[in-house]
């Protein structure tokens, strides 16, 4: 049973969902078109189930670090950091939940949260910068045919972008766009035809049972 | 009940497709056709790169990447989880250490009901710990900040990377480099592939990252599965030859018919 339920659940929850949107008007002996179906019984237990896998990871954030903590491991200070701002932003958002009237705890709260979180991925995504300056130079090393063409094209679309490759040769963005339009478009479409169809196989492998590994077993 | 007016024809490939590909699937398990995959270097690497880790003494971190179990992108996340089976496997049979951090809460429980399976059917329960598979946060950047921190703090021998990847993908396929890492990573989010190949040893190109399960198992309703995307496939390229050609004539039949 520990199989067979959660495979019914799949099959008859897939299946409803995959006809919502296809379909219109009520289902016979039901009376309820399908998009009713998800959105007033299924919908609100995807959340129920997202709250209580919210709840699992906290649990289980929270127990890892309160190892480090009490076994001192390296680094373990920001086992204490992370603990803390965790303890921190759930007492304050129980607090702004349970006085909604207090508009300045309100205020308070989505000001911690913006001018801490909002800052530090900021400079997350800026690291990505540098991070394609290194990459690219890895991959643009001409060690082998599939290399040189990548980086032959590679120079030709960024001169091509630039304001300077116009001004060297008027030939640059023509060639710059013809690259993006035909070689690269052609690629793209294909592993988008292709990833498309292989999510499809995939979906379809789960609703019939027949893909099991994200249960624990084959 | 009747089909929505422009999903008729989408309504109709559905059960095509659905139907090809059962058939195919029960015409494989039968014996009556046996696919044969093509060699995929990046899946056939990742037993090297466990082994590389097990002889440094090193970790091996494995992502889903950061799609949830719901949406067009779930499949990416369910075929993460069936590599993810596979390197567990490795780990065990190896003793290699696996770190799996996840950003989806909802992921959280699949992976370590995954993990934990894996360990126990090669007889190995003992090697799963708490903190074997982590949640870090369900921000994407303080998620890849809590992935860079695992690398440099543990310096793993090997960073396997499977499933949708946003904006993180080179962060974290970088991070993985400049510790030392061997790489694998897929995806079938387009606009990413491009990183993945320029910072990791081997890399899944979109519908790769599906056919692994099928690669690593070697189960016929998979392999059948497989080979019923490559039917799939003939017809659409078929249609698009009709269309180019039809559309070159001045003749719309096509679109007409697609648009139903």
């Amino acid at each position: 049973m520990r199989r067979e339920i959660p495979f019914i659940i799949t099959l008859v929850v897939g299946l409803v969902f995959l006809l919502a949107p296809l379909t219109a008007g009520n289902i016979p002996l039901v009376g309820q078109p399908f998009s009713f179906i998800t959105a007033t019984y299924f919908s609100p237990w995807t959340t129920i189930v997202a709250a209580f896998a919210t709840g699992l990871a906290s649990v289980n954030l929270l127990r890892i670090h309160a190892n480090s903590i009490s076994r001192k491991r390296a680094g373990w200070y920001n086992s204490v950091a992370l603990v803390f701002a965790l303890a921190f932003f759930f007492v304050y958002r129980t607090a702004v939940e349970l006085l909604p009237a207090n508009k300045a705890l309100a205020a308070g709260y989505a000001n911690y949260f913006n001018n801490i979180l909002s800052p530090l991925s900021a400079a997350m995504f800026a690291v990505l910068a540098f991070y394609i300056a290194s990459a690219s130079y890895r991959a643009f090393r001409a060690r082998s045919l599939e290399a040189t063409v990548l980086l032959v094209a590679a120079v030709l679309v960024m001169i091509g972008a630039a304001p300077i490759g116009a001004e060297i040769w008027d030939q640059f963005p023509v060639i710059q766009r013809w690259l993006l339009a035909v070689p690269n478009m052609v690629g793209q479409r294909s592993i988008i035809i292709g990833a498309a169809i292989g999510g499809f196989a995939t979906s379809l492998r789960i609703l019939l049972g027949l893909e099991r590994g994200h249960l624990g077993g084959e | 009940m009747s089909i929505v007016k422009g999903n008729l024809f989408g309504f109709y490939a559905l059960i095509v497709c659905s139907l090809l590909i059962v058939a195919v699937i029960r015409a494989t398990k039968a014996g009556k056709f046996t696919p044969v995959l093509r060699r995929i270097a990046g899946l056939e690497a990742i037993e090297e790169s466990i082994g590389r880790a097990t002889e440094m003494g090193k970790p091996i971190h494995f992502s889903p990447g950061i799609a949830d179990i719901t949406g067009s992108d779930a499949p990416q996340t369910f075929a993460a989880l069936e590599v993810l089976a596979y390197v567990t496997g490795l780990s065990a049979k190896y003793d290699a250490d696996l770190i799996v951090t996840i950003r989806i809460p909802n992921v959280l429980p699949l992976a370590q009901e995954v993990v934990q399976q894996g360990y126990m059917a090669a007889g190995k329960a003992d090697m799963y710990k708490e903190d074997t598979v982590r949640f870090l946060s369900n921000e994407q950047f303080a998620y890849i900040a809590g992935v860079l921190g695992i690398f440099a703090r543990q310096k793993v021998a090997a960073n396997i990377m499977i499933g949708g990847f946003w904006a993180e993908s080179l962060l974290m396929a970088e991070g993985g480099a400049q510790a030392g890492a061997i790489q694998v990573a897929g995806t079938a989010n387009m606009h990413q592939i491009p990183f993945f190949v320029a910072a990791c040893d081997y890399t899944l190109i979109g519908e790769e990252i599906y056919a692994a399960g099928a690669y690593l198992s070697q189960d016929k309703n998979k392999l059948g599965s497989i080979a019923a995307q490559d039917y799939i496939k003939l017809a659409l390229i078929a249609m698009v030859f009709v269309g180019a050609a039809m559309a070159t004539s001045g003749s719309q039949w096509l679109v007409k018919v697609m648009s139903k």
